[in-house]
């Protein structure tokens, strides 16, 4: 008869893994999801995941946070540090850009640049850093010098990482890659309300009424935040979807409006003119909580749906509807993502939507509330912690002398008064030599950031360059030198999620190889360039951090414990912190209201150009792909590129489903599968821009937002041909 | 808000209206067991397991059962736990030989709690020959043993109403119900988003994180 002890009679079969289960985090994206991995001791690799009841996620995960753990244990994992070979000299990209025929796609060519560096000692490879470096601050001056931190970082690596730029390298070009996601809408909240924070939590829209998901995807890029939207949705929240390519969640919407690219601030000052023109104001909160509501009220005058319709193309009918809605409801939040930053009037867009949700009263109180979906699970946190050209810790201008006084006096040393550059102005001054050497940790801009053959003159143009990474990136190409840094499953330190939860991840792996904490080697690298930066522990660089911030100021590791804290936070020992803030007051005082005049994109289609290109993400892939292409069962589920074509476009151009074309913008060609999809709008195309040999930011335009700087992801003109078949 | 005040093994204790049997009796550290019901997930009431005796006609599922003003609830009487032990029998009886939960991460529900109630091997073993309701394996991710489920329903509500992904239901009708993706397409080629919940709310073998397939996993102390 059968015996009920499976373990003991399948024990020959199976092979017996001892494990630890440690409670960390998702390493990937914004929502924060809480996550207990259990590790392969022997091994050295996670085997599992099981989700925590985290404040996000109660439980659930998604398909990256359960099953694309395994990149951290790929064999091309960083072992040693790297230094380039002589005869790799004039730099350039090390592996070729097109997938070749027969050659699967996939991330770098790991074996084809690998020769082109030798193995070094990590005291050689430091010493090369802090002397190049070192060289050039005294050739060329401090601002010759650039850097950039990455989003995926902890708050203490983010802070580090600008003290040293700031206080070492003596400049404060620092940036990282905020500036691709979200620059626009911080822009527009800071002049607003005085702080870029959410005002209050994602799960806080179980208790709103009408909810306005506007250029986002959230079942693809914060799943475990999309599945508290559709409670809410399934419980009576009634959500406005707005988009020009329709997200999954559209299926759980009151309405959805399918609006052209590019045209969003049309859209929103209609619906300031109808919740005008009916009176759906809240007079009171205009009264009290706000300035510039005249302005506003002046700048939409015109805009009566009939000619918004013309110009953003939903029906003036649904434009009624949807300001009635968000007019007539007790309680409405604002959820937004890249469709809305990701322009180069991105800033304009945001600031329509804060106009919106002030002049209807919806800040500040449950169920209300700005909330603009942060994209990288430590996005919030590094731009709290300083990663910002323009501003200190905590949002502390670098142009003010008081501030500037405050940090030499707590840094010991002179400071910058000169707000520095911004990425894409880090790389344009890289191609014309005013920036020579740059120190790059956990960024790939060679993929990540527009136009990409801009990107490779500007990295092959530099003196020195310096990559902290995990992985030979498309960005290791052009680096002099390589560090080998930990996995987020290798380290400690705390992240603060799309929320304001301040959590904390704790390592469930062993560093391979040589490979050593980031925030070790940029203490090293200041010493080594003679700046003494010593710390006991990560918890130590937190309390410097916090102590220089107010919002983070009662915080430490101790306090967030397994849980984390939403900040502000009075006394984490009582409270949980705030999930909905600014009830009573913003941080500027009265929250300025700011007018906006429609503004085509930088670039129109044309007749040779005639299609509009938007670029984002799929559900298992990560920005570029560094990580989830390395992951079995990510790539097994999303291996291969592709652009998604509206069938009536399609039909025109005679392109079939799964046929190979080839899409080219003004800035280059790339050639993928065509996939037909009714999500698209006629005339506009889409491209994720996860993959490197059909890399979507060879496409697109590097022309920027005048307030954020952010670059235009989301529209660039293209074209779409059928591609030759592959010999 | 209304209250309900009544006793369960004993102690008296006062509930909003409406709280359930088993909710009251966690509240107070009494754990009835349960298969189909998860503390994050509406009750269907499926399994029975959690039944208990309330001086009733019949046990009643504690699980959806509301607690009334005077209710005197029995948690583990010799009759409420001869009743579990027979439907854990019934349940196990076309249980397939191996459970790939219990063999990978040791915490297959239905067989510890046949082990708790003295049940030491498969009662009928000639259950699950043949295993008329097959395997599905074209999930990247997800393996799916449609002779290890036990109709509790846990993955359908997880993928409905946690994830609200809208892929799972059931198919089939008597001893080949059977729960099914979209309308009954291979799972890996259904609309799943594979998000994992249904394997992680799965008390049984029937859905399983693939990646363990031929690995125990043993805790440091255990190994
Ligand atoms: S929703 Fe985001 S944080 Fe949560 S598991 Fe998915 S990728 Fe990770
Ligand atoms: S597959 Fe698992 S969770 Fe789903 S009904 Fe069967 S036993 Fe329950
Ligand atoms: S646990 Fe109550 S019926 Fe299944």
């Amino acid at each position: 008869m059968k015996q009920l002890d499976a373990q003991a009679s399948d024990e020959t079969s199976r092979q017996r893994v001892a494990t630890r289960a440690v409670d960390t985090l998702c390493p990937y994206c914004g929502v924060g999801c809480a996550v207990t991995y259990v590790a392969d001791v022997d091994h050295n690799r996670i085997v599992h995941a099981i989700g925590r009841d985290g404040a996000a996620n109660a439980g659930r995960l998604c398909v990256k946070g359960r099953y694309g753990h395994d990149y951290a244990s790929h064999p091309q994992r960083l072992t040693r540090p790297l230094i380039r070979l002589q005869n790799a000299y004039p730099k350039g990209q090390l592996s070729p850009m097109e997938q070749r025929p027969g050659k699967p796609g996939g991330p770098v060519e790991h074996d084809a640049v690998l020769p082109h560096f030798r193995e070094a000692s990590w005291d050689e490879a430091l010493q090369v850093v802090a002397d190049r470096l070192l060289g050039i601050r005294e050739s060329h001056g401090s601002d010759a010098l650039a850097g950039f931190g990455s989003a995926k970082g902890s708050n203490e690596e983010a802070y580090l990482f600008q003290k040293l730029v700031r206080a070492v390298l003596g400049t404060n070009n620092v940036d990282h890659c905020t500036r691709l996601c979200h620059a626009s809408s911080v822009a527009a909240l800071l002049e607003s309300m005085g702080s870029a924070a959410v005002t209050n939590v994602v799960r806080d829209v179980a208790r709103a009424d009408v909810a306005i998901l506007t250029g986002c995807n959230p079942t693809e890029n914060h799943p475990v935040a999309a599945t508290f939207i559709k409670d809410a949705a399934a419980a009576g929240t009634r959500l406005i979807v707005i988009n020009s390519r329709r997200p999954q969640i559209a299926d759980y919407a009151a309405l959805y409006l399918p609006i052209r690219p590019g045209t969003d601030v049309a859209l929103y000052n209609a619906m300031l003119h109808v919740i005008i023109r009916d009176d759906l104001l809240d007079h009171a909160f205009i009264r009290e909580r706000t300035e510039g509501f005249e302005a506003v009220a002046e700048a939409v005058r015109e805009v009566t749906p009939a000619a918004a319709e013309r110009i953003c193309g939903v029906p003036a009918a649904d434009i009624e509807q949807a300001a009635r809605m968000l007019g007539e409801a007790n309680a409405a939040m604002f959820f937004w993502g890249m469709g809305i930053s990701q322009h180069t009037r991105g800033t304009d867009n945001a600031r329509c939507l804060i106009s919106l949700a002030m002049v209807t009263g919806n800040v500040g109180r449950p169920g209300t509330g700005l909330h603009p979906l942060r994209g990288q699970n430590n996005v919030q946190g590094a731009s709290d912690a300083g990663l910002i050209p323009m501003v200190y810790p905590d949002y502390q201008r670098v142009d003010d002398p008081a501030v500037q006084e405050r940090f030499e006096r707590d840094w010991g040393v002179p400071l910058s008064p000169r707000p520095g550059l911004t990425v894409t102005e880090i790389i344009s001054a890289a191609r014309d030599g005013d920036v020579r050497g740059m120190y790059i940790l956990g960024e790939n801009p060679f993929i990540s950031d527009p136009d990409v053959n801009k990107v490779r003159e500007g990295l092959a143009n530099l003196d020195f360059l310096v990559v902290q990474d995990i992985f030979l990136t498309e960005t290791a190409e052009f680096a002099d030198v390589i560090l080998p840094a930990s996995s987020f499953m290798e380290k400690a330190g705390s992240y603060t999620n799309t929320d304001r939860r301040v959590q904390l991840g704790a390592p469930v792996l062993q560093p391979p190889g040589e490979a050593r904490q980031d925030w070790e080697l940029i203490c090293e690298i200041a010493q080594r360039m003679g700046y003494p930066m010593a710390y006991d522990s990560v918890a130590d660089v937190f309390d410097e951090f916090a102590a220089c911030t107010e919002s983070y100021a009662s915080l430490s590791h101790a306090a967030l414990g397994l849980r984390g804290r939403w900040y502000p936070c009075s006394n984490p020992e009582t409270s949980d912190g705030e999930p909905i803030v600014f009830g009573d007051a913003f941080p500027r005082g009265p929250a300025m209201l700011v007018a906006t005049r429609f503004t085509p994109a930088d670039e129109q289609p044309d007749g040779d150009f005639p299609l509009v290109l938007s670029t984002g993400r799929v559900l298992e892939h990560w920005h570029t792909g560094t990580m989830t292409r390395r992951s079995a069962a990510l790539d097994t589920l999303a291996p291969d590129a592709s652009v998604e074509l509206n069938p009536t476009d399609a039909r025109k151009l005679g392109i079939s489903d799964g046929q190979q074309v080839r899409v080219t913008s003004r800035r280059g060609t790339i050639t993928l599968m065509a996939e037909l999809s009714e999500a698209v709008l006629p005339g506009t195309v889409f491209i994720p821009m996860h993959f490197r040999e059909a890399c979507a930011n060879l496409l697109t335009n590097p022309a920027v937002d005048p307030w954020g700087k952010i670059p235009g992801f989301k529209f660039c003109a293209v074209r779409v041909e059928a591609a030759r078949e592959a010999a | 808000m209304d209250t309900v005040t009544l006793q369960i093994d004993g102690h008296t204790l006062t509930v909003p209206a409406g709280t359930t049997i088993w909710d009251a009796a966690a509240s107070i550290g009494i754990t009835i067991p349960a298969l189909c019901h998860d503390p994050r997930m509406a009750p269907v009431g499926v399994c029975r397991l959690c039944a208990v005796d309330i001086g009733a006609r019949t046990l009643v599922a504690a699980c959806v059962r509301a607690c009334e003003d005077d209710m005197e609830v029995h948690t583990s009487t010799e009759q409420v736990v001869d009743d579990r032990r027979t439907l854990l029998e019934l349940l196990l009886a076309d249980y397939p030989e191996d459970s790939r939960r219990e063999a990978a991460t040791g915490d297959d529900e239905l067989l510890a709690l046949a082990r708790a109630h003295g049940i030491e091997a498969i009662p009928y073993p000639d259950g699950a020959i043949g295993q008329p309701r097959g395997e599905d394996h074209s999930s990247a991710v997800i393996a799916v043993d449609h002779q290890a489920c036990i109709l509790c329903d846990r993955c359908i509500r997880g993928c409905n109403a946690l994830q609200h992904n809208d892929v799972l239901t059931r198919t089939g009708k008597g001893h080949t119900t059977r729960i099914a993706f979209d309308l009954d397409t291979p799972m890996g080629e259904s609309t799943c988003v594979a998000c994992g919940e249904c394997a992680a709310v799965c008390p049984t073998g029937a859905l399983t994180n693939r990646a363990l397939a031929g690995l125990q996993l043993m805790t440091e102390e255990q190994s």
